[in-house]
């Protein structure tokens, strides 16, 4: 049990300083409020509204790409760490998963994916 | 290395899809795809029945075999993909349509269900048909500018993703039971066990069952399928009532036999279950149909009732009645689905038909045959492959069942019969339906060859239908 001490210290002492700073920020800050600040603040989107806005369906597209080298990424790290037990075999093998994963992303580029108009 | 020999089918098919993705742009408007996918499942079709003359084998370390009842259905599915290619000529009328992504995706589908069928392990099983499913669920809503197609496309997403839940959990189980998940490891396992003492090896192999059963269309597991094939473009639908299903049925088959087949009591309870109510449920939901899809829809789902009754039992007889029913069932509906296809709008509705023969009596002719042999008459592959199951269970002792079986036979040769009366005994009518261009007279011509030939000779598939 003693090698998860470290960890658990570590959670206390982040909970500690993040906790110290709301309230150091709560009880020794100036105070203004107005509605805009007393907003749920959520990375500078509107917090509520109803789902019939619109979204640039781009992101979706880039959303895809992006799937496409995180899973080569999953596999090659594995990979790399059992690269010498592979052999050359191994080597093969790995340069014909990113082919085919290159394929993908050929096709992508060939048909104007990448242009963001 | 010398293991990819058993995948040469698969390496074709995916090969081709691979040099059509580079090349999509450049093609677009051209029938290369097409023609491409043609050869592509014809040679499949052919390597695969060439490679049997090798002998069983099992490479990957395990996960891929090759044996009778896998190049069976190989070759089975090529046959299936280059019909089905050739039906597709009509549907690239309008403007957006993906030709070339539509011969992509049916290539990939085709190549998870090759290597679904050979799979003698449950992870590259649920790997290959989850190949097929996600490419079959793109084609279902690939008309991007149908509504109906959208609809058709995310119901087929959502009840999919819900079945392959299914299937992965019972796969889980059985991992947590057996502690292998290779066919082999499973049975020896399996066979220690008794039902009555492991309630979860009962649970496991019943979501195994149904998550096969969504793939198959059997009740109550069958709700996605009259909305998917109506909505999806009509080859689509023949695709999925034919390829897809004769896969489900194949593998359904291969886990029935190679995994569990100590559990007879489980399965059995199982099997009839689902049998008996797709066999009543589709035979009577289908008499109230207007909409032709939705009629073959609801027959399919009848017919896989059917074809399950064979794999009672857990005899070596009965899975080859089912393998046989597999065969001549993806013909004569590829046929049917045909024969809607090559009709255009006009197709899509019961009213449709009427007055066919007066106007073009080769096409009536063919879609006489089709639906004489799903009904199950003699001289049609319809009555072979029907007799086959219908006596299998016989054999196993299920009388009930059979009696069951023959007496919606008879109701459903009522909606059948409803389109050939519409197309026989009724006058012409507008708008004039075209002639079936030549790739599509192909296609309908192999499928009644051999719906024909299944009729005449009987026995001439039982040499190749060797259960695993």
């Amino acid at each position: 049990m003693t090698e998860y001490l470290g960890i658990a210290v570590s959670f206390l002492v982040a909970a500690g300083i993040a906790a110290l700073m709301v309230f150091l920020g709560s009880t020794l800050g100036k105070k203004n409020p107005t509605p805009e600040k007393l907003k749920p603040f959520e990375c500078g989107e509107v917090p509520f509204s109803l789902p019939i806005g619109r979204l640039a369906i781009k992101f979706y597209l880039t959303a895809i790409l992006f799937i496409l080298f995180d899973v080569e990424l999953v596999f090659l790290y594995p990979w790399a760490v059992v690269y010498r037990a592979l052999g050359p075999s191994g080597l093969i093998e790995m340069v014909v998963f990113l082919g085919v994963l290159m394929v993908g992303f050929i096709y992508v580029w060939d048909n104007g994916g990448l242009k963001w108009q | 290395m010398s293991d990819l020999v058993l995948i040469i089918p698969e390496l074709v098919l995916a090969g081709t899809a691979l040099a059509l993705i580079l090349s999509a742009r450049r093609i677009q408007r051209t029938p290369v795809a097409a023609i491409g996918t043609v050869l592509a499942a014809i040679a499949a079709a052919v390597i695969s029945g060439l490679l049997l003359s090798r002998g069983s084998k099992i490479g990957f370390g395990g996960m891929i075999a090759l044996d009778g009842y896998s190049q069976f259905f190989k070759v089975l599915i090529g046959a299936t993909l280059a019909v089905v290619a050739l039906l597709s000529v009509n549907s690239f009328g309008e403007e957006r349509a993906m030709r070339v992504e539509y011969h992509i995706l049916l290539l990939l589908a085709s190549t998870g269900m090759m290597l679904a069928v050979s799979a003698h392990d449950l992870l590259p099983l649920y790997l290959s048909l989850e190949l097929m499913t996600l490419c079959s669920q793109i084609l279902v809503g690939i008309r991007v500018e149908s509504p109906a197609s959208n609809e058709a496309g995310v119901k087929y997403f959502l009840l999919g993703s819900f079945a392959s839940a299914l299937l992965i959990y019972g796969i889980s189980l059985t991992y947590g039971i057996t502690g292998t998940t290779d066919f082999a490891g499973i049975a020896s396992a399996v066979s220690q066990h008794s039902a009555a003492n492991n309630l979860l090896l009962v649970i496991a192999i019943g979501l195994v069952a149904a998550g096969l059963a969504f793939k198959i269309a059997a009740v109550p597991l069958h709700t996605w399928a009259p909305d998917a094939y109506q909505g999806a473009s009509t080859p689509i639908a023949a695709f999925l009532a034919s390829g897809s299903k004769a896969v489900g049925l194949a593998v359904f088959g291969r886990v029935c036999l190679a995994a569990y087949g100590s559990q007879a009591h489980t399965l059995s309870v199982i099997l009839e279950t689902l049998a008996g109510l797709s066999i009543v449920v589709g035979s009577i939901v289908a008499l109230s149909q207007t909409d032709m899809k939705r009629l073959l829809a609801y027959s399919s789902i009848a017919h896989a009732g059917y074809a399950l009754l064979g794999l009672i039992g857990g005899a070596p007889a009965g899975a080859s009645a089912t393998m046989t029913y597999a065969f001549f069932y993806t013909f004569m509906t590829l046929g049917a689905f045909g024969v809607v296809a090559a009709l255009g709008k006009r197709g899509e509705q019961l009213e449709g038909y009427r007055g066919l023969a007066a106007q073009r009596p080769g096409t009536a002719m063919l879609m006489l045959l089709f639906l004489v042999s799903l009904t199950g008459i003699p001289p049609t592959a319809g009555f072979t492959a029907k007799f086959g199951v219908i006596l299998s269970v016989v054999r196993a002792g299920h009388i009930p069942l059979a009696v069951l079986a023959v007496a919606c036979s008879v109701v459903s040769a009522f909606f059948y019969m409803r389109v050939v009366v519409l197309m026989y005994m009724n006058g012409p009518e507008e708008p004039e339906p075209s002639g079936l261009p030549a790739p599509v007279f192909a296609g309908l011509a192999v499928a009644a060859l051999v719906t024909v030939i299944g009729g005449i000779a009987p026995g001439s598939l039982a040499p190749w239908a060797v259960s695993p």
